[in-house]
């Protein structure tokens, strides 16, 4: 089950970019992209794991790219999903690996998949909530403030959390 | 680089590209990522308190043989989404069946009970502690922390029977034992003639003697057999035991050293074991079932070894032995051991020594081109100089061929024939 997880999350996330980029103007290096995804797998079959971490951070960088160039925000969103849950799986496949037969393997990819799944909806969505809705009236830089607030706002909490 | 710092470098970065350009998509990309650290964070186990308990099957056991291992471990913490518990093996035992390795997820009071099946060669192994490695289900948080889980596990060497070993110490102990006290007194072997003397058995009178004298009567004496101190020297010096190609005698030292101390104990005697080799380990001597124990875990825990001090056998601390002690030497011997040996035999102790043949051993497993036979005979020769020298110098030494079980060697060169043979003369 996490290994068709993961074939799909490197697939969904090189895909997307290579449309991003093809729809931007950039169709030359959707090729590469589609490498990106062949070498990705050959590596995880290979138990070359370290290499998924290069990959996210491929990702991120073009998915960043594109959206300093201006390619359409959804694929360069999907992209760094894609390679969020690429990253993810495959380091649960690797941790997988230790299991002795007899766990319960099956249960833990399944609670596991649930979770990542549910991570990934919530992630995907406020993306796109923040990208479609937009506050005409607020001046950039106070968003940059409320975001920073945020942040900040989110380290205390999960400080407070991790506490009790 | 931790998982978590990726992350979170990857969502600075972006946050940072979505200031420094004005582009809020900069911070859209970084939404995921940072969903992805709180909801790892907020899962991360709050405490950890797991508890261990370990049960060997058996724990003393011969070389090879298998041994189950079984583990539960129970959680007293908070419920752990992602636990990676390892047993550590001690280095030498191999698993042979099961896993010593599991994943699994453990909710708060629950108890995982895993075992499996361990073998290994002779050793003292101990068990300390179960790698635990534990992370929320994403894996951003993760900690490693050690269960304690003790035990111990003994591979004692293969004991072979040896029965009625026939040596003769200078001097004895009081107890009454196996071993002939160079002393007159009540026993089954013939000893002398004395005077008859009021209060001898009618039996004892030795009837030949005393019809040569009109006036006189003379009674048999007997030899009176008592126990002895033995010291057994095991030489675990590298340079006698390993060989080429990972070859060694040393197994078969340990053997021989067992046997004999088992047989000896057996006799009653008092036997103290000294083993020789990077350093001194040493059993204090002492009597039946318990030092039998003690001498087999020094021998399950005995090692070949190298040093500058112990390089040859001068330095035996023969203050450890009683004077007049049997001595008996297990060692494959090399050409500077006569000496030493020849200052023992001067100091008062009687020295046996079991010699495990190393030119024999060594041919068994090379190639028999014509040179190394050639080789292999001149080094025999050296080698039966050598005892033949020791032999002169009251040494009693046993060449054992390796090939040939330790117990018909033994009974062969060192068996005392029971005492209704030796009653009838034989």
């Amino acid at each position: 089950m996490t290994i068709i997880a993961l074939i799909l999350s490197i697939l969904l996330g090189t895909i997307s970019l290579a449309i991003g980029y093809a729809q931007g103007g950039f169709a030359g290096y959707s090729l590469w992209f589609l490498l990106l995804a062949a070498i990705w797998l050959l590596t995880h079959f290979r138990k070359w794991y370290w290499f998924s971490s290069i990959a996210l951070l491929i990702v991120i960088l073009a998915a960043a790219f594109g959206v300093w160039n201006e390619f359409p925000t959804v694929w360069m969103l999907l992209g760094a999903l894609g390679g969020l849950l690429g990253w993810d799986l495959s380091d649960f496949a690797r941790r997988l690996s230790y299991a002795a037969p007899m766990d319960d393997t099956r249960g833990m990819e399944r609670l596991h998949m649930e979770r990542v799944g549910i991570v990934a909806a919530l992630g995907l969505g406020l993306a796109l909530l923040s990208v479609f809705i937009h506050v005409q009236r607020l001046a950039f830089e106070v968003a940059v403030g409320l975001v920073l607030l945020a942040a900040l706002g989110l380290t205390r909490l999960v400080i407070g959390l991790r506490k009790y | 680089m931790p998982r978590s710092l990726l992350l979170s470098l990857l969502t600075y970065a972006l946050l940072l590209a979505g200031i420094a350009t004005v582009k809020g998509e900069f911070i859209a990309l970084a939404l995921p990522l940072v969903t992805y650290l709180i909801v790892g964070y907020l899962q991360a186990p709050e405490k950890i308190r797991l508890e261990a308990t370990r049960h060997l099957s058996i724990e003393r056991t011969s070389p090879n043989s298998n041994v189950d291992v079984t583990v539960t471990v129970t959680n007293r913490g908070s419920t752990l989404e992602e636990i990676l518990l390892a047993d550590a093996l001690p280095a030498g035992l191999t698993v042979r069946s099961g896993f010593s390795r599991h994943l699994l997820r453990l909710a708060k009071g629950e108890s995982f009970t895993f075992a499996y099946t361990v073998s290994g060669p002779r050793g003292g192994y101990v068990f300390d502690a179960l790698d635990v490695k534990v992370n929320d289900h994403l894996a951003v948080s993760s900690s490693r922390i050690r269960v304690e889980a003790k035990g111990r596990l003994f591979v004692l060497p293969p004991v072979t029977r040896v029965r009625n070993i026939a040596i003769r110490p200078r001097r004895t102990r009081v107890y009454a034992g196996t071993i002939p006290a160079r002393a007159g007194g009540a026993g089954t072997d013939f000893f002398g003639v004395r005077d008859y003397q009021p209060g001898d058995p009618p039996s004892a009178i030795n009837w030949r003697a005393s019809a040569r004298y009109v006036d006189k009567l003379f009674a048999n004496e007997f030899q009176q057999e008592r126990v002895a101190d033995v010291g057994i020297v095991l030489d675990g010096r590298l340079r006698t035991n390993e060989f080429a190609r990972g070859h060694s005698l040393f197994e078969y030292s340990v053997q021989a050293a067992a046997s004999l101390s088992d047989a000896l104990l057996n006799q009653g005697n008092r036997v103290g074991l000294l083993i020789y080799a990077s350093y001194l380990a040493w059993t204090f001597p002492g009597y039946g079932k318990i030092q039998r124990e003690r001498i087999l875990h020094a021998l399950a825990n005995a090692k070949t070894g190298e040093s500058q001090v112990f390089s040859d056998l001068e330095h035996i601390p023969t203050r450890l032995f009683p004077p007049e002690t049997q001595m008996v030497l297990v060692s494959p011997l090399s050409e500077d051991d006569f000496a030493p040996l020849t200052q023992l035999r001067a100091q008062g102790y009687e020295v046996m020594v079991v010699s495990p043949n190393p030119v024999k051993f060594e041919l068994s497993y090379l190639s028999a081109n014509e040179t190394i036979q050639l080789a292999g005979r001149v080094i025999q020769m050296e080698r039966a100089l050598l005892l033949q020298k020791m032999g002169r110098a009251g040494i009693h030494v046993l060449d054992w061929d390796v090939t040939e079980p330790f117990d018909l060697f033994v009974k062969r060169r060192l068996g005392r024939s029971p005492v209704w043979l030796r009653a009838i003369g034989r």
